[in-house]
């Protein structure tokens, strides 16, 4: 094993220690912040009408008139044998739940970074082709001001352009209401695929497109302004002119010299966009009445819904980490002049 | 290269609109929406409108309420036989019914449901200690025998809570919910289930009369302006109104005027009012809850916050329930409500200072505070202060038995069609110290008011039925009226708009509509 393997095989094993010890303290405040905010589940699910018989009954029946350490206890055990309990309000599993809602955002995730490269990256090149020019200041303006857009704000101005106004978008979901869609991994542009159903496949992208270009595009503006500074830092470098010097054709300095370093940094912005898009876009779920976890957060939390909330911010949790984690061996391995 | 780029992108455009890229709806079934997912059609599990809305399609009650409030038998083959004691009430049952798994319904069904209700049943204490046990004579007669009398267990009987489940499919949910799937009587047979879409079918092997399309999709949306959007891009063929905000239900009320849309509406059922804490000061004071009850002008409130939509109120119990539109509670005079206060040392310098909390994810509340604080510094701004104070519904309802509110805004819709049901919740006490309700419904309203005549009252309402048990109602609704521990502001309705190609949503006399009278016009 190379001295640099073993160095980064090293790195990652401090890193992944760390991992256990983040979810504890992500999950204990988690449980200690659902029981210090005001407002009692048994209210969220059967109302204020009901006497107090029923209410006690209730508290009763979801353990919720336990000593609050042994909830502790027993909610810290139950995640360390992945059992996230079940929802107060419909008694199913959590992790059922979160394995039904995830796919979707996952779907919308992938789409939206797919959308915000191929809108940005362009947009990026253009702009740095056309340095100095006015075209690169446009390009600079738009860039600035799609990532200083509200995202709910967006998504709301497109879905009342795209599906209210011109009529050529869904106003929200992920299938066509009189359809029943394919059901193999959750993922529907993946099941239309594995099922040979292009009819779904057509429809799952009609129903995707809308949320994940307007949330790619408004993405776009970090990943073109990124690869626009970096690459006009990365070709000014004494290196690319060195490779000038030489006799190296432009082009071939470009892509086998420039781009990848250039890249670097939004490999970084990349994984994170992910990570955090993974966890659910909160307000672009709820703008498109997307099913996806954020959603299913939103509503788990005004339902006072405790193992819920709990499971679906801790699995958010294990995901962003564990992406970060990804990405930081990913820098590791790519850039020689990280120290680690 | 630019060239092709701009032409790549154009057809990419191009292949988004609806007729090369989405399905269109060739199954002729009608799109209805409404606000928020359906977590479960467990009647026993199931606590939203929405929920209920499809139960009643997919179920039968034992009997109906009819838009003008008469009861109409359904799964009963006639009225209920009460006994003279009135503790047994005897049901005969209509025969020839299938439930959707092919089983006959009978009296088991009905005791089935009914103990399973009770056992489970999340909204179970709508049954209170009422129903002491469930006989089965024959196979389609039942014998509820009650604890005690009460007259309102025929307007329980049309509780969608109720509505009878095969008790061979759920044999093994006797004790457990089953959330996903749904084995009534009803006109129509789920065809499919998730949480944000329902595909339901006609039910080829219905008892009655057939449903008069060809099914529904049920969908939902997570936010009010989606659902405006979707009926204004007729993506969708039905709104229903729970949750969508007054500013849109104004503008689709406007659009129906202009026979844009049509609009079909449930009687007034949602009752929303202010809870006055009697226990304490300064409310403890019957002249200072009078005097605030007359500087409520209702009108305003009304026409500033619903647009109108909204009825004012001087009742807590809906006109379709006591057969009349009567108000008891105070009227709206600024100047009397002075001249109460001046009585009890106030205006001239010295202002009542009344802390209003109103649930800030509840935006017609903050509205109706506001304007009522407005109202109040036009008028008697050298008398009463209103202190405005928003906090998130579930902390209100965790805190109100606590006695934290001095007033609260709150509503109520009454589990059943009963004027008992809007009663009971907010004027029963079991414990009365003082005219100080320690224990009991009132309580739990926040008002912590109480009062001996009202239980006598109430009792002796359990043992009469028909006219005389509504005017003994009425007499308790007077009674409270007199000592305003609550304050009505208006009762409101739901509302469905349908698309012009679509006959006219209609509501029964418990707010659900009829989803098998809605028909395709063109048909």
């Amino acid at each position: 094993m190379s001295r640099n393997l073993k160095k980064l095989l090293n790195y990652s094993l401090l890193k992944i220690s760390l991992i256990p010890i983040m979810l504890w303290i992500i999950s204990s405040l988690v449980f200690i912040l659902l029981r210090v905010a005001p407002g009692d589940p048994v209210d969220a699910i059967i109302g204020s009408g009901a006497d107090e018989v029923s209410r006690e009954f209730l508290r009763n029946k979801l353990g919720l008139n336990e000593p609050l350490i042994n909830q502790y206890f027993s909610y810290i055990q139950n995640i360390l044998h992945l059992d996230f309990g079940q929802s107060l309000s419909t008694q199913e599993p959590v992790l059922n739940i979160i394995l039904k809602s995830f796919p979707a955002s996952l779907e919308l995730c992938f789409f939206s970074i797919l959308s915000a490269t191929l809108i940005g990256f362009p947009l990026g090149l253009i702009g740095l082709r056309n340095r100095g020019k006015k075209t690169d200041y446009i390009l600079r303006i738009l860039g600035i001001a799609t990532y200083s857009i509200p995202p709910f704000w967006g998504a709301m101005l497109a879905q009342l352009l795209f599906s209210v106004f011109f009529k050529v978008s869904p106003i929200g979901g992920r299938f066509p209401i009189f359809q029943q869609q394919p059901q193999i991994t959750g993922f529907l542009v993946l099941d239309s695929i594995l099922s040979n159903n292009i009819i779904a496949l057509k429809d799952s992208l009609y129903h995707l497109a809308l949320p994940s270009i307007t949330l790619g595009f408004l993405l776009s503006g970090i990943f073109s302004r990124s690869l626009r500074v970096n690459l006009d830092k990365t070709l000014k470098s004494d290196y690319v002119n060195a490779a000038i010097c030489r006799g190296i054709s432009r082009k071939k300095i470009f892509l086998n010299h420039a781009l990848p370093n250039a890249l670097l940094p939004i490999v970084t912005i990349s994984g994170l966009t992910m990570a955090s898009l993974a966890g659910g876009a909160l307000l672009f779920e709820v703008t498109f009445s997307w099913p996806g976890i954020a959603l299913r957060l939103y509503e788990a939390i005004s339902q006072r819904d405790y193992t819920l909330v709990q499971g679906i911010v801790i699995f958010t949790s294990i995901l962003i980490v564990s992406l970060n984690l990804f990405v930081d061996i990913l820098i590791a391995y790519l850039d020689p002049r990280i120290e680690y | 290269m630019k060239k092709n780029f701009l032409i790549t992108i154009f057809i990419f455009f191009i292949s988004l609109l609806p007729n090369s890229c989405g399905s269109k709806n060739i199954s002729q079934k009608i799109i209805v929406a409404s606000y928020g997912k359906i977590e479960s059609l467990d009647p026993a599990n199931a606590n939203t409108l929405k929920a209920l809305q499809l139960i009643s399609s997919l179920g039968d009650t034992l009997y109906e309420l009819s838009s003008n409030g008469e009861l109409i038998p359904k799964l009963a083959l006639e009225m209920p036989i009460i006994s003279k004691d009135r503790l047994k009430i005897t049901i005969n049952l209509r025969k020839n019914v299938l439930f959707h798994d092919g089983t006959s319904f009978n009296s088991n069904a009905i005791k089935f449901t009914f103990d399973r209700f009770k056992n489970i049943g999340k909204m179970n204490y709508i049954l209170g200690n009422r129903i002491k046990s469930i006989e089965t004579p024959s196979e389609f007669s039942v014998i509820i025998n009650l604890n005690k009398p009460s007259s309102s267990l025929n307007g329980l009987l049309t509780s969608v809570y109720l509505t009878p489940i095969s008790p061979i499919f759920y044999k093994e949910y006797s004790d457990k919910y089953l959330n996903e799937k749904f084995i009534g009587t009803g006109k129509y047979v789920l065809t499919s289930f998730s949480n944000e879409v329902q595909l339901i079918n006609p039910n080829l092997d219905y008892w009655g009369e057939k449903p008069l399309n060809k099914g529904i999709s049920f969908v939902g949306y997570s936010n009010s302006s989606s659902l405006f959007g979707a009926l204004k891009s007729k993506q969708i063929d039905v709104l229903l109104s729970n949750s969508i905000d007054d500013i849109q239900r104004n503008s689709l009320n406007n659009l129906s005027k202009n026979k844009k849309f049509k609009e079909g509406n449930s009687p007034f059922s949602e009752l929303s009012f202010i809870s006055l804490r009697t226990s304490s000061y300064p409310l403890n004071n019957l002249n200072l809850r009078l005097a605030l009850a007359k500087s409520i002008n209702r009108k305003l409130i009304s026409e500033k916050v619903s647009y109108g939509l909204r009825k004012p109120s001087r009742s807590i119990i809906p006109p379709i329930l006591k057969n009349d539109n009567q108000g008891l509670w105070p009227k709206y005079d600024y100047l009397e409500a002075r001249s109460l206060l001046q009585k009890e040392n106030y205006c001239n310098g010295n202002i009542l200072k009344i802390p209003l909390t109103y649930r800030s994810n509840v935006p017609a509340d903050k509205l109706i505070a506001l304007t009522w604080q407005e109202e109040i510094k036009n008028s008697l701004k050298d008398c009463i202060d209103i202190e405005l104070n928003g906090v998130e519904s579930t902390t209100v309802y965790k805190n109100l038995s606590l006695g934290i509110y001095t007033a609260v805004i709150l509503d109520w819709t009454g589990a059943y069609s009963d004027p008992e049901a809007y009663l009971t919740p907010l004027l029963s006490c079991n414990e009365i110290v003082d005219g100080i309700c320690k224990k009991g419904e009132s309580v739990y309203s926040g008002s912590f008011w109480g009062s001996n005549k009202v239980e006598s009252l109430f009792l002796e309402s359990e043992k009469i039925s028909g006219h005389k048990r509504l005017e003994k109602l009425v007499e308790i609704e007077k009674i409270a009226a007199n000592s305003i521990p609550y304050i009505p502001i208006w009762i409101s309705s739901q509302k469905a708009w349908s698309q012009n190609k679509i006959s006219k949503p209609i509501f029964n006399g418990a707010g659900i509509i009829s989803l098998s009278d809605l028909k395709l016009i063109d048909e």
